[in-house]
């Protein structure tokens, strides 16, 4: 098949709810491993999606039918988590707002953020970017950008063994 | 510690549940008002009740008898009772009590709510995956589909058989691709309590999609040992193993929909 092994993309849809985050998460991590993704990048990519799913889930979904959405993107030099949901409440919002624009904290574990912060911590310490934004129908979308070489990963995508 | 305050409303999202909102001590003093909220929720005709327990601060062995009682009432008017948004400390507590095993407990509203909608309305749960057209995703897809049919309450075989039916479906539409196709393979799944739908799209190849066509309508001659030989019998396996197997061609692509029902 033609697809470019360095830039491609792969993206999960599910209801909004906590119980299929391990699914979605093993899904995230199985296939980083499948095209060559070192162990410790996949382990650590696999808790930057628990924490934005979890978020996502408890945070920004609200109505019965919510649906969550991840965006997988990989890059020749980094990799992107893209999480749409459906936006919280106004309080939710800002509160996201705050921690997303929050500076990296550069303290002690002590002066890490509340338990209730706790998750956007994580996955500022594992990542390289974080950004937000809400679309005018309330719409949320959490990117988070993780470099390759950052854990030395291996390099290269070629084709790991097929199913 | 605080005086127990009790809410019963309808839900919003679902008006044929109630929620029966607890705040503040569920201790031996509570046990009168928690017997008279069951009361008129029965009088009310209402049979399935998601107790929203956020605002607990204690539980008592009497009051969680109490509403052990409520569920069991409930139960006798075919309803049920679950529930919801329990903090750690009593969640703990009804487990070493065991009445994790009498209670649904659900981490939100909402989830209790998805719960009763597919227990009893038969609604079905989406999954979507979209992945580039290369052999190496499909293994993780196939384990997707698996860990998600194990879920939501299916057999280790049928999970197993659902992983081999998106596993066979999912490469016969990688291999059946237009070679120069980055168009990503669309998987869903539709699940509910007695069926999973799995239904693969990707870009069709003109020259095999005509080898599939007469393969289907009979008309393609009997099987020679070649390559396309093994991708016969990968949508034969999908037959045997599926209720239900049917293909559609569209400008949008080849669309595979495959019925694997629940065995009991």
């Amino acid at each position: 098949m033609a697809i470019d092994t360095a830039n491609y993309q792969f993206c999960v849809k599910f209801p909004g709810s906590l119980e299929y985050i391990p699914a979605v998460r093993k899904f995230v991590s199985e296939t980083l491993l499948a095209n060559n993704f070192d162990p410790k990048f996949t382990y650590r990519s696999e808790i930057i999606v628990d924490e934005i799913c979890n978020n996502a889930v408890s945070f920004g979904c609200v109505s019965v039918d919510a649906v969550v959405e991840l965006q997988c993107m990989v890059h020749g030099d980094r990799i992107e988590f893209e999480i749409k949901d459906e936006g919280g409440k106004p309080d939710d919002l800002k509160r996201l707002t705050e921690a997303v624009k929050k500076r990296p904290r550069k303290g002690s574990p002590r002066d890490m953020g509340k338990k209730d912060s706790l998750g956007l911590e994580i996955v500022r310490m594992l990542s390289d970017q974080i950004t937000f934004e809400t679309a005018a129908n309330n719409l949320t979308t959490v990117r988070v950008v993780k470099l390759r070489e950052e854990d030395g990963e291996a390099e290269g995508d070629e084709a790991a063994a097929a199913g | 510690m605080g005086q127990l305050r009790i809410e019963v409303t309808q839900s919003e999202a679902a008006p044929e549940i109630t929620v029966l909102r607890f705040e503040g001590d569920l201790d031996n003093a509570s046990i009168r008002n928690i017997g008279s909220s069951f009361q008129l929720i029965i009088e009310k005709n209402s049979t399935y009740v998601v107790a929203d327990m956020s605002g607990v601060s204690m539980l008592s062995s009497a009051a969680l008898g109490e509403i052990m009682g409520g569920r069991k009432a409930l139960v006798e008017h075919g309803g049920d009772l679950v529930l919801a948004c329990l903090s750690l400390p009593i969640k703990t507590k009804l487990t070493l009590l065991g009445a994790n095993r009498i209670f649904r407990l659900h981490s939100d509203i909402r989830s209790a709510i998805n719960a009763y909608k597919w227990e009893f309305e038969g609604k079905s749960e989406v999954f979507t995956l979209s992945m580039p057209p290369a052999l190496r995703f499909v293994p993780s897809a196939r384990q997707f589909a698996s860990r998600l049919a194990g879920l939501k309450g299916y057999s280790r075989r049928d999970a197993f058989r659902i992983e081999t039916i998106v596993d066979e479906i999912c490469n016969n539409a990688i291999e059946h691709a237009p070679a120069d196709s980055k168009r990503n393979v669309a998987l869903t799944l539709s699940i509910d309590r007695r069926k999973v739908e799995i239904n693969v799209i990707n870009a069709s190849d003109p020259v095999k999609l005509e080898t599939l066509r007469r393969m289907l309508s009979g008309a393609k001659e009997p099987p020679q040992p070649t390559i396309e030989d093994r991708r016969g019998r990968g949508l034969a396996l999908v037959k045997l193993l599926s209720n239900g197997l049917d293909i559609d061609f569209s400008e949008q692509g080849t669309r595979v929909h495959a019925t694997k029902l629940k065995e009991e």
